[in-house]
């Protein structure tokens, strides 16, 4: 920001003469601030790898993570099972490789698709006002009165544990989050000198709510969805430790956890191996999240 | 009269109760000719404001009740059904705002802004629209036009803005052009240019302005034609020079006394006692009543109507009708 307005007409030629300098674009500024903390740049580092080992999991796993064999049961970890074997005797690395693919597919499309909903809701509801925002507002409000993971459960158990039952499930569960901040900042915007100034050059409603309402109410969105990512790996682990999410044989970290627990005493690696991972991703997911938050809250930035 | 772009008559805002109604506007006439310049002037709360955004329906109704006519080059706008407005704002009339600060999408590139406003309204190919955008920036004044366009409003002071709100406001050569106290967050000297590049582009495109504002320095320098409001009432109707030579209505006389002097510096500034009313205090007759130097009994019964008293010139005042008779 130019400090010109306060200014006499020397200072403008100075501050135009400064605004053709070219500013740091908003893209440099951003990845300056992210990666200034050196947690933030691992964090960074420990997504980008968990999602590269996600991708490519075939090729990464040693074994067949579905393989079963009975002649190689609970065993320690040894240079041919660097994780040992479960209960059935199906590699745990190779399962924690392939399991990375769902939680973090999980952890992604659900937030994205929630924010979606969420954000069409809610502008929707800000905009128009009246009684189409106290329809919208109320259905949040209902779904907002059951913590998520009650209505994950709610409905998994209802639909069964599905690939995209799951994900349904999830983006139901965030999308009332994602409307009421939404709502709220079309709310504010809405106010805004350049919203009326663009009513009054004759641009259309839905052009006002996709160009000049929703670029201006995408920082809280994008926090919010970097910030559920990590709940949303949560959520499916838990839904599957419960038995309700991915469904065996399929490998997820949450059945990796669930498997181990009832086989505690023979191995442990798959617990210790299942929980670190989930702990480590969303660990550095919020860490992510806080970091953009601060960078796009102007009431943190310095 | 020659060609008539702009005819008010009669305009009434209100607000509230049908039965207890909150006029912010009442009974409002006035005319813009082509190529003209208008000003109306008034304290904070006089309804200036109100009657500019009720030109392109930017009040919102309900809870706003719009009645009378606003007839812009013969059609009653009020007549219009909402959705067609958007095709005439930013087409015909354009608007220039009050905050240029923040009358600019802070995530838009000024190019984008301003080509939005064209494509709009008319089509044409993307370059054709870039060439267009340049010759607006240059119109408006803008050192480096081509250097600009991708920049963004963070980057531009106060005065560069409001040449960019009016490139916005010009992108379709509107023939009307309302400018809603354009200059009163900028600095002196970024006034002056800006009412100048105003001035300049009516001479280009024989565009009418409207300008509300309350700085009647402003006034002075680019209208012909003055409207005084007061508690959304027209008071005083004249053109710029009888208006400054000979003010009829007290309240014109008070805002006129009120501007400070370049050659009188030992007195004190002329202040007019009181302020403008809420308009739910106001009762029968004048509104000015409380603060008026000349008002009389019948002015707390009765509403002076707005009559003429020399040739284009109207004011609403007893005193002054009564004066006028001996």
């Amino acid at each position: 920001m130019t400090d010109a307005s306060t200014a006499e007409a020397s200072a403008e030629l100075v501050a135009e003469r400064e605004a053709l300098a070219p500013e740091p674009g908003f893209r440099e500024a951003f990845a300056q601030v992210i990666l200034e903390r050196p947690s933030t740049r691992i964090a960074f580092v420990v997504v980008v790898l968990f999602i590269l080992i996600a991708v490519f999991a075939p090729l990464l796993a040693p074994h067949d993570p579905l393989r079963q064999s009975i002649l190689q049961i609970n065993r320690q970890p040894s240079w041919d099972h660097w994780l040992g074997t479960d209960q059935f005797g199906r590699d745990v690395l190779s399962r924690l490789i392939h399991g990375s693919q769902n939680s973090l597919i999980f952890g992604l499309l659900s937030p994205v698709f929630a924010a979606f909903f969420g954000t069409l809701l809610g502008v929707t509801a800000g905009y128009m006002g009246g009684i189409v925002d106290r329809v919208i507002s109320r259905v949040i409000d209902m779904l907002m009165a059951f913590p998520e993971l009650l209505l994950a459960i709610l409905i998994a158990a209802a639909l069964g544990g599905s690939f995209w039952n799951i994900v349904v499930v999830l983006t139901v569960a965030f999308t009332p989050g994602f409307a009421r901040v939404a709502r709220a900042s079309t709310m504010a915007v809405k106010q805004e000198p350049y919203v009326e100034a663009a009513v009054a050059a004759g641009v259309s409603t839905p052009r006002i709510i996709f160009r000049h309402i929703v670029p201006n109410i995408a920082a809280p969105i994008v926090v919010l969805m970097a910030l559920w990512s990590a709940s949303s790996i949560r959520i499916e682990a838990t839904l599957s430790f419960l038995g309700i999410g991915t469904q065996p044989p399929n490998p997820s970290w949450g059945n990796i956890i669930r498997d181990g627990l009832s086989n505690m005493f023979a191995t442990q690696w798959p617990i210790a191996a299942g929980g670190l991972a989930i702990t480590i991703v969303v660990l550095a997911i919020s860490i992510i999240g806080d970091s953009v938050r601060d960078f796009l809250d102007p009431e943190t930035n310095q | 009269m020659s060609d008539r772009l702009l005819d008010i008559r009669d305009l009434s805002v209100e607000f509230g109760p049908v039965a207890r109604p909150l006029r912010v506007v009442d009974r409002v006439s006035f005319s813009i000719d082509a190529g003209k310049t208008l000003g109306i002037v008034g304290e904070s709360g006089s309804g200036k404001s109100m009657t500019a955004l009720s030109v392109l329906r930017l009040v919102p109704e309900p809870p706003a009740r719009i009645s009378g006519q606003i007839l812009f080059d013969g059609r009653d706008l009020l007549k219009v059904p909402r959705r067609n407005m958007p095709a005439i704002r930013g087409k015909d009339i354009g608007m220039i705002f009050q905050e240029p600060m923040a009358s600019l999408n802070p995530l838009m590139s000024i190019g984008d802004q301003i080509a939005e406003a064209i494509m709009l309204h008319e089509s044409m190919s993307a370059d054709r629209r870039r060439e267009r955008v340049l010759d607006l920036l240059r119109l408006v004044g803008l050192p480096d036009p081509e250097g600009r366009l991708g920049a963004y409003p963070d980057q531009f002071s106060g005065g560069m803005r409001q040449r960019v709100m009016a490139a916005i406001a010009m992108a379709c050569n509107p023939r009307l052009l309302i400018a809603d106290e354009p200059t009163t967050a900028l600095d002196v000297t970024i006034q002056a240019q800006v009412l100048e590049m105003m001035l300049d582009i009516r001479r280009r495109f024989n565009s009418a302005i409207l300008l509300i504002t309350h700085d009647l320095g402003v006034v002075a320098e680019v209208c012909e034609r003055v409207v005084v409001m007061y508690a959304g009432k027209v008071v005083e109707d004249a053109d710029v020079g009888s208006l400054f030579a000979n003010a009829l209505h007290p309240y014109t006389q008070g805002l006129l006394r009120s501007v400070p002097s370049l050659t009188d510096t030992r007195k004190r500034l002329y202040q007019i006692p009181g302020s403008v009313p809420p308009a739910r205090t106001i009762k029968a007759g004048c509104p000015f009543r409380p603060r008026c130097p000349a008002r009389m009994d019948r002015c707390a019964v009765e509403m002076p109507p707005l009559v003429p008293y020399a040739p284009g010139h109207r004011a609403a005042c007893w005193a002054v009708s009564k004066e006028m008779a001996e």
